[in-house]
């Protein structure tokens, strides 16, 4: 468990209080910086005041809620949980054709430091908000991490392997399946909900679903990155290796 | 020295910039040409960030530089010099999705860049698009999207723009993470930049 306060809420979990690990490294890869020594002083040297200012405003409110169900059924072009709940997309019924089971997280940052970042916008400091903005991303990131970890973890004790997670929107698991999700996990309970689009608000927030099963695999970010359509463009992706950034 | 203004700016130096600033209005050159001399250190800033030697937080950071220096020129120019902008333009993130970040970037860039910047926030239904287009008579439109539903929304923004009689009056960009000249052609678009440095530069071209 990492450093979370579990609360178990009917059959769901809701995990608080989770220390996100906040890499340097990490967050330059959230800015869009693939070289870390061209980075300029003044700007490493904000991004440290603005690490700084997280803690003092306590910008950060982690938290996560997540459920795993059996899978019941899998189609050509479907997944089936027992809740009568149907996810469809073809990287799912593709990746988790060994799954037995399936785990589906929501989880969030919060909505401070987004409208901290709107302010600093809006107060015309656009660096601060970029920055900040950055560093957001890198801590849903790490967010999303340490929810993998958690799921393998649970899954490992029964014997089970975890597959990568796939989020909706990307390739091959449609935006539309995030309705599907949020009636499965209690989203609302930490603060998510969904817009018109299937976004979800607070932004800073991310929902996936992990494989479990004895023959599932998980993939390297990197190996996951290069096979999405975005790969060539992607300002934020993983290189093979893991080898995201140059020193 | 000739250039050295444009040199502290072009290397990001905002205190040797600002320090030169106002060593040489008090020196009594004239301000529209230091500003001049500015803007040309940030065309330098966009051609490294072009290249890949600066990247997004850089280009950012010699914007508020040349920020700053315009705050301290502004009351030295004359009052037209002062009113004069390079053009208008409305822009707002599509209806359908909420992503602010980046075209709040383009904003201040073209803010930055002399332009006259009519933001009309996210989610924007394409009848406000038209709306603030008649009101303002901007020449120049930028639709940003960063989900791919974004597209359609592109789509419809523009074919209601074309409905209002205005699609010859204007110039319509697109920007948002997956554009690409695929989507610029389904969504009937001008052009589409991949970021604010090209937005500035398609609506410095459509002047």
């Amino acid at each position: 468990m990492p450093g979370g306060c579990i609360g178990e809420e009917k059959d769901v979990t809701v995990v608080r209080d989770i220390h996100l690990n906040l890499d340097k490294r990490q967050i330059l890869r959230r800015e869009g910086i693939r070289q870390q020594s061209s980075v300029r002083p003044e700007i490493m040297a904000l991004i440290d005041e603005l690490l700084v200012n997280i803690d003092d405003e306590h910008l950060l409110e982690p938290a996560w809620a997540y459920e795993i169900s059996p899978i019941s059924r899998l189609d050509q072009d479907q997944l089936s949980l027992a809740e009568d709940v149907v996810l469809h997309g073809p990287v799912l019924t593709s990746a988790l054709s060994d799954a037995e089971e399936l785990a589906v997280v929501v989880g969030t940052i919060g909505p401070r430091l987004e409208k901290q970042v709107t302010d600093y916008l809006g107060g015309r400091e656009p660096l601060r908000g970029l920055l900040l903005d950055g560093i957001g991303s890198a801590a849903v990131d790490s967010l999303a991490q340490e929810a993998c970890k958690l799921i393998q973890d649970e899954a490992s004790l029964r014997g089970y392997q975890a597959s990568s997670p796939f989020g909706p929107g990307t390739t091959g698991f449609p935006i539309t399946e995030q309705w599907q999700l949020f009636k499965l996990v209690p989203a609302a309970e930490i603060g998510v909900r969904l817009a018109a689009s299937g976004l979800m608000v607070p932004r800073k927030s991310v929902s996936m679903v992990i494989g479990l099963g004895e023959q599932v695999t998980a993939r390297e970010r990197g190996e996951a990155c290069a096979r999405c359509n975005l790969s060539k463009t992607c300002l934020y992706r993983w290189e093979a290796n893991n080898q995201h950034i140059q020193a | 020295m000739s250039g050295e203004l444009t040199k502290a700016i072009a290397d990001l130096e905002e205190n040797e910039a600002l320090r030169l600033i106002r060593e040489k209005l008090d020196g009594g050159e004239n301000p529209q040409s230091l500003l001049e001399e500015s803007r040309k250190g940030m065309e330098i800033v966009g051609q490294r960030f072009s290249e890949g030697t600066y990247f997004l937080p850089e280009l950012i950071f010699s914007a508020e530089i040349l920020k700053e220096i315009t705050e301290i020129v502004k009351p030295r120019l004359t009052q037209e010099v002062q009113a004069e902008r390079l053009g208008k333009c409305v822009i707002g993130t599509v209806a359908g999705d909420i992503h602010d970040i980046g075209k709040d970037i383009v904003v201040f860039m073209l803010d930055v860049n002399g332009f006259e910047v009519h933001d009309l926030g996210v989610d924007v239904p394409p009848q406000k698009f038209v709306e603030k287009i008649t009101e303002t008579s901007a020449p120049i439109v930028g639709l940003s999207g960063f989900l791919t539903l974004a597209f359609d929304s592109m789509k419809e923004t523009v074919d209601a723009i074309k409905a209002a009689g205005l699609r010859d009056k204007v110039k319509i960009m697109i920007g948002g993470g997956q554009i690409d000249e695929d989507i610029r052609k389904y969504a009937g678009a001008d052009a589409f930049g991949q970021d604010a440095m090209a937005a500035v530069s398609l609506a410095k071209g459509w002047l």
